[in-house]
């Protein structure tokens, strides 16, 4: 340094910045660069951008809406892509100048707060670009049927079904998501206890919002019922079901019940549909107001009977609904298992999240409830129990996680298939 | 009727002090605890500002109304058929689920053979003409016209029964389902109900022409009598089965005898008929009415099996009478299954410009 004459102030306080912030840079490039993105996912992530081209070029000369669809589908990658490539670029031009002893001197400390600025971005780009490449599930545009049922935990069990049950209902509303209960049984002999409860959300996309909720629901507090004032752990089970339209998806052949290849087609042949009513005559003979109506579903044995309504044509069709949207929760969920299976054996350890597992614990005794799978503690019992902000906040975090492990899923997926 | 054992009174009673009331007519806890919350559903619509002690008192009313026997539909006013609600008061019978799902099949099988079939298809300027005959509460006719009417443009279906109070109340109930949106607007033009005995048109036909002409539809060339459809849900109760016990003691007590059992003072020209049952006296006039008018589809609901078939038998007989409708395709429908299930008597005749049927496919 002593050879050189003169430094301008401002240079020698840009480099002093410079050593200051050497760390930092450091630090986020260990935690998140174009080595985060597996070879794996890029190569994919590449296939898809070039189908797009060959997709656009194709739409160019003539128009098919099944190519359009998948144009849509892959053009969110590619978009992401091309900033992925624009940004990784840039910063190997920014770096080839830190590099280059030829450079001039000033033009430095200008490329490395410029590689910084790019880094942090490309840390966002890189995010989006994997979100994008998660595929969308397959129910997310459709409106869901939500299941309460509770599980162990006796009469305070039914009593925070009920809960849950007002705490959904209060969230719909505040989000002014239509809803209506199609079903609800109550316990013997009482006006609060739940034994079983369908909710149904009419809203395209609400399948999506309320996926986070699958899955068993604790709840620790002293119920009304305990003389003794012990703290007891009960649970309820949330099944979030997708709902599909009477007249099945037109155009879209995967959800369109209707067709027989459709995965979700039901034949009608397997389901056994009976009314529970006694023997003996009938018609004019008597006047029955039973209307109790019995699917099952001969082949997996599920048993859906719908009795709320006083008309047996609107009891069987709310049967079939909710018949319909399990038999495609489960078919889903199958699908689901046989991936793991395979990706079990070959890596280990990979942990699915069923709707067998607890997801969240609601204390009464420390107001809080937390979220088992993104970790998240709210400290306001009531505020999510209405519904509010609060139960928001859980939800966003548990979807977050969600996508962070497809996100995992479809890194450790995408080695088997290349093989 | 076996007597309700005292366990199953005093389980309903911990459940509610209203239950076994209501278990004196629906005999298991399921289904009064069913009836127990649809009355106090209704007991809270009713009054909703009035006070809760009121609402008490109404749902005691009713529960006490429900354990004489009074059909729950009588009580609260309205009974759902298909997607309508149909309004029901003393007098009429009440719309059955057997019925519900016979018109449901009906429906079917209008769109699957009248709106598609070449030959005999209908002509655009022709509406398509329903009669239902013994119609009550108007249900049959009703239920037609909201699952048909998106399907035809033009359709015109009408009602007939000799009782005036059903005649009324079938007409409250299409303007009671229009005003709920249940209904398009169309059904108060599309859906007419007349007063008419059905055990007389048989033999004056001039009777049932004149029913044609109140629709103001002009007769058609090629048949006797502009009508597409029979469609009918009689009386087939026998005056044997009406007393011994077969026939519930709500349905006795509170349901008009007119609607259920034939009349038997009527049957006296049929009494020499072979294997005549009083309570099959309905389906041969309706048969009768069929083979003059050539009618392309007609529906019967019937009580059982072994009735069933012996409607399907003597309308052969009667149809076979006239070479017209020889060729006319008789069949017993019914859901599978048990016993309890509906039973109709579906009739169809293809038309091939009035010469014998040919070419029958089911």
């Amino acid at each position: 340094m002593g050879s050189i004459p003169w430094v301008c102030s401002r240079c020698l306080a840009r480099s002093a910045r410079l050593v200051g912030n050497l760390q930092p840079i450091f630090q986020r490039r260990g935690l998140h660069t174009g080595s985060d993105l597996s070879p794996a996912l890029l190569t994919r992530a590449r296939s898809m951008a070039a189908e797009h081209a060959a997709l656009s070029d194709q739409l160019a000369t003539s128009f098919d809406p099944k190519i359009a669809k998948r144009m849509g589908e892959v053009s969110e990658v590619a978009k992401a892509l091309m900033e992925w490539n624009d940004a990784n670029k840039s910063i190997a031009e920014l770096k080839s100048i830190l590099n280059d002893p030829d450079a001039e001197a000033e033009l430095k400390p200008l490329a490395v707060e410029e590689l910084e600025s790019t880094q942090a971005s490309l840390t966002s780009i890189s995010g989006n670009l994997k979100r994008a490449l998660v595929p969308r599930h397959p129910f997310a545009d459709l409106p869901c049927l939500v299941e309460i049922r509770p599980g162990a935990g006796g009469d305070e069990a039914g009593l925070f079904a009920f809960e849950l049950l007002r705490m959904y209902l209060a969230f719909c509303a505040r989000r002014g998501l239509r809803s209506s209960v199609i079903k609800r049984e109550l316990g013997a002999g009482t006006d609060d206890r739940l034994s079983e409860a369908v909710l149904e959300i009419e809203v395209d996309g609400s399948y999506d919002v309320l996926r986070t909720e699958s899955g068993v629901h604790r709840v620790q507090r002293v119920p009304a019922t305990e003389s003794k004032g012990r703290t007891h752990t009960s649970a309820v089970s949330v099944m979030v079901l997708p709902s599909f339209p009477e007249n099945g998806v037109s155009g879209d052949g995967a959800l369109n019940f209707d067709d027989p290849n459709s995965d979700y087609y039901i034949d009608p042949q397997d389901v056994r549909s009976e009314k529970m009513r006694a023997s003996g005559a009938g018609g004019q003979h008597v006047n029955k107001t039973e209307s109790a109506i019995r699917l099952t579903h001969i082949p997996t044995g599920i048993v859906v009977s719908m009795q709320d309504s006083r008309s047996q044509h609107a009891n069987r069709k709310k049967a079939w609904q909710i018949l319909r949207a399990k038999l495609a929760e489960a078919r889903q969920e199958a699908r689901e298992q046989d991936v793991v299976e395979l990706r079990r054996g070959v890596l280990g350890g990979v942990a699915r999240m069923g709707r067998g597992d607890k997801i969240r614990t609601y204390n009464y005794g420390q107001s809080r409830c937390t979220d088992h799978r993104s970790g998240i503690t709210v400290h306001n019992l009531d505020d999510v129990l209405e519904g509010g902000d609060g139960l928001d906040t859980v939800m966003d975090s548990v979807r977050s996680w969600i996508t962070d492990r497809e996100i995992l899923e479809m890194v450790s997926e995408l080695p088997e298939k290349h093989k | 009727m076996p007597r309700i054992p005292t366990r199953l009174i005093v389980e309903a009673y911990q459940h509610d002090a209203l239950l076994p009331l209501l278990l004196r007519e629906c005999r298991t806890l399921d289904s009064a605890k069913h009836e127990l919350r649809w009355l106090r559903e209704h007991a809270l619509r009713v009054k909703s500002e009035a006070t809760p002690h009121f609402s008490r008192t109404l749902l005691r009313t009713m529960c006490v109304a429900r354990s004489k026997g009074i059909p729950l539909q009588y009580i609260l006013g309205d009974q759902p058929f298909g997607d309508l609600d149909i309004k029901c008061t003393r007098g009429v019978l009440i719309p059955r689920q057997e019925t519900e799902t016979i018109t449901y099949h009906a429906a079917k099988l209008i769109l699957d053979k009248l709106s598609k079939d070449g030959g005999g298809g209908i002509d655009k300027n022709r509406p398509l003409r329903i009669i239902d005959l013994c119609t009550g509460t108007g249900c049959i006719p009703l239920l037609l016209h909201s699952l048909l009417s998106p399907h035809f443009p033009k359709i015109t279906i009408t009602g007939i029964d000799i009782s005036t109070v059903a005649i009324g109340l079938a007409r409250e109930n299409r303007e009671r389902n229009v005003r709920l949106g249940l209904l398009s607007k169309r059904a108060l033009t599309d859906v007419n109900f007349q007063h008419g005995n059905v055990l007389e048109y048989a033999d004056h036909t001039s009777a049932l022409n004149k029913v044609f002409q109140d629709v103001r539809v002009p007769p058609s060339p090629h048949l006797d009598l502009g009508c597409d459809v029979i469609i009918s849900n009689p009386p087939y109760i026998s005056p044997q089965d009406y007393r011994n016990g077969t026939t519930s003691r709500s349905v006795r007590m509170f349901e008009p005898k007119l609607a259920l059992v034939p009349p038997e003072e009527s049957s006296t020209p049929l009494l020499g008929e072979r294997n005549f049952q009083i309570e099959d006296l309905f389906y041969y006039h309706i048969a009768a009415i069929i083979a003059k008018c050539m009618v392309r589809l007609t529906v019967l609901e019937c009580g059982s099996r072994l009735q069933a078939m012996r409607v399907a038998t003597l309308c052969r007989n009667i149809l076979q009478k006239r070479s017209e409708t020889s060729g006319a395709t008789i069949s017993v429908w019914s859901v599978t299954g048990v016993d309890t299930h509906p039973y109709a008597v579906l009739i169809q005749m293809s038309l091939n410009n009035k010469g014998p049927c040919q070419g029958q496919q089911r």
